[in-house]
């Protein structure tokens, strides 16, 4: 869910270029500047990743990097944080699935 | 790397930017650290680069001319930095930072340091608080204004303090369904009639405050004080909410419970400072409930116990961004006037002007502080079930009984139950913890104490601590 909209107090912006990452081996049209979890949220991706210990959902929750709820693998390298790393051309991200191992 | 810089500020948030200029401005040599891409900290969080934007908001404009500041007065800027910890150096009178970053040294060594950390929110569990979908008011301010993204469609925000009802208005304004806005502190004008005197001279505070209600009022959304959120419903992520009214001890009254249809909760019970490099130092440390649990000990130049360490803004007490900017430049100061730099008594005169300032700015403080405190009963809302700390998957039921078992302090509940001990090293659950424990108990939050910390204060790769640290 993209803002489009212009208000005073949020003054619609002009995202960077439109660029394409891979996420889950699909590809998904995204925008310089933002942040692979926006990148996610927007494609209505709300499952980040899965508790090993207990399988239960995780995504994004304090948006700032500090509660590490976002981990997803980014380009091979894995427990990245979705919510401080910015997305870039043909980046490959993988989530933990949509569906319940 | 065995060269010396003469001051390290950890945090370009409004405290450490104001702190490294300062210093600058009076001849030291600084490097001013930060974890993100460019300066801000939260408060003043810049938009991508990539992005464009015609923004002629006051508080864009606040922000420009502190950037203006920081970019001409001399501070070398190490961005994209994470210090996952400080150290006594080799020689007496120099501290070692241990770094990871991109262009980052693997060390750095500072004959003064200046923390400036900042904050983050604090939570308070329910059942289902881990869900998808449920995010902190942080995080949806980030979402709109950092990145022009809505957490959800519809929307209930839940928590307490002014934080709240900004996020309210800038999710309505950017075209989300705001279902309604619980405020968890009840009879607040009632209650807030000793704090008016704190009020005199805060005006643009007030009418950016009225302007929120405004939008909130014009928009039709309710605002409910006395009411909070209790659980969450949902799979794969949050399709329902459930809130209820309050009693005095903050427990809901059950028969006054609703169900509202969402797909996103934002809450927020204000902020936690983030002391990890503080409690590492092992500074000397003080309880206060208003600005936001366990503080390090000041003295008036605010410096910390340990020499050459100095804590400012919302890191050390939540005071908010004008508080933060003082206590920055009144550091800067100080650590100038230690290390030799700066005629003597202008900078005394200005660091008495600043302690003034700083005075009115506490007053506004312990008003927030005061009226916006969660009560207490909020944390039972959490079942045997619900999880705690989130990393570890650890749930209120295992801290009961790691409790049961005598454990005085949460240290002891972590070494029992690993809470704490996953990625977010406790910033999440910690303060949860201790005030479930204190409950549970009988006991306080100063006697439960806080949670021990170990280097790395953030995960880093092995990788990174292996390549600067080859076998002796």
């Amino acid at each position: 869910m993209r803002i489009t909209k212009s208000t005073p107090e949020l003054p619609a912006v002009e995202r960077g270029k439109s660029i394409e990452v891979i996420v889950d081996g699909r590809k998904v049209q995204a925008f310089e500047g933002e942040l692979v979890s926006t990148v996610l949220q927007a494609e209505g991706i709300t499952v980040f990743g899965r508790k090993h210990q207990t399988g239960r959902p995780s995504s994004v929750y304090c948006g700032m990097g500090v509660c590490y709820e976002c981990l997803v693998t980014i380009n091979g390298a894995p427990n990245l944080r979705a919510c401080q790393t910015y997305v870039a051309d043909q980046m490959t991200i993988e989530t933990a699935g949509q569906v319940k191992p | 790397m065995n060269d010396i810089v003469e001051l390290a500020v950890i945090g370009a948030g409004p405290a450490g930017i104001e702190a490294a200029v300062t210093a600058a401005q009076a001849g030291v040599e600084v490097i001013l650290i930060d974890s993100s891409a460019r300066p801000g900290g939260q408060y003043f969080k810049q938009l991508p680069e990539a992005f464009q934007c015609e923004d002629r908001t006051e508080h864009h404009l606040k922000a420009q001319k502190l950037f203006q500041k920081l970019a001409s007065s001399g501070v070398k800027v190490w961005p994209n930095t994470l210090v996952w910890g400080i150290f006594e150096g080799a020689q007496p009178g120099v501290w070692c930072l241990t770094l990871h970053g991109k262009d980052a040294p693997a060390r750095l060594n500072a004959r003064m340091v200046i923390l400036a950390t900042g904050a983050y929110d604090r939570s308070i569990p329910f059942p289902g608080w881990d869900l998808p979908g449920v995010v902190t008011a942080g995080a949806a301010l980030t979402m709109v204004k950092h990145q022009r993204l809505l957490p959800g469609r519809r929307v209930l925000l839940s928590g307490s303090g002014p934080l709240q009802l900004a996020a309210a208005a800038q999710l309505a304004q950017a075209g989300a369904e705001v279902v309604g806005v619980l405020e968890s502190s009840a009879n607040l004008l009632w209650r807030g009639i000793p704090y008016l005197p704190a009020l005199w001279g805060q005006w643009s505070r007030m009418r950016e405050g009225l302007g929120y209600i405004k939008t909130l009022v014009s928009a039709g959304i309710p605002y409910r004080t006395g009411w909070a959120v209790t659980a969450a419903h949902g799979e794969e992520r949050v399709r329902e909410a459930v809130m209820a009214r309050l009693g005095r001890d903050g427990k809901p009254i059950s028969d006054s419970e609703k169900t509202v249809a969402v797909d996103a909760i934002v809450v927020g019970y204000g902020l936690t400072p983030s002391s990890e490099l503080i409690r590492l130092l092992e500074c000397e440390m003080e309880f206060s409930a208003g600005r936001g649990g366990f503080i390090p000990r000041r003295n008036e130049n605010l410096e910390t116990s340990r020499p050459g360490i100095f804590a400012v803004g919302d890191g050390a007490g939540i005071g908010g961004a004008e508080m933060a900017m003082i206590e920055g430049r009144i550091a800067g100061y100080a650590a100038a006037l230690k290390l030799g730099h700066g005629a003597e008594i202008q900078t005394r005169r200005a660091i008495i002007q600043e302690r003034a300032a700083l005075r009115r700015e506490g007053r506004f403080a312990d008003l927030l502080g005061d009226l916006f405190s969660p009560p207490a009963g909020l944390y039972t809302l959490a079942k045997d079930d619900t999880i705690l700390c989130r990393c570890e998957q650890v749930t209120l039921g295992q801290i009961r009984e790691a409790i049961s078992y005598g454990t005085q302090t949460v240290t002891d509940l972590k070494n029992l139950t690993r809470s704490g001990m996953g990625n977010c090293q406790g910033r999440t659950c910690g303060s949860i913890i201790a005030q479930i424990m204190a409950a549970e108990t009988g006991r306080t939050v100063q006697e439960v104490r806080y949670y021990n910390i170990r280097p790395p204060v953030h995960p880093i790769p092995l990788w990174a601590i292996e390549e600067h640290e080859p076998e002796q």
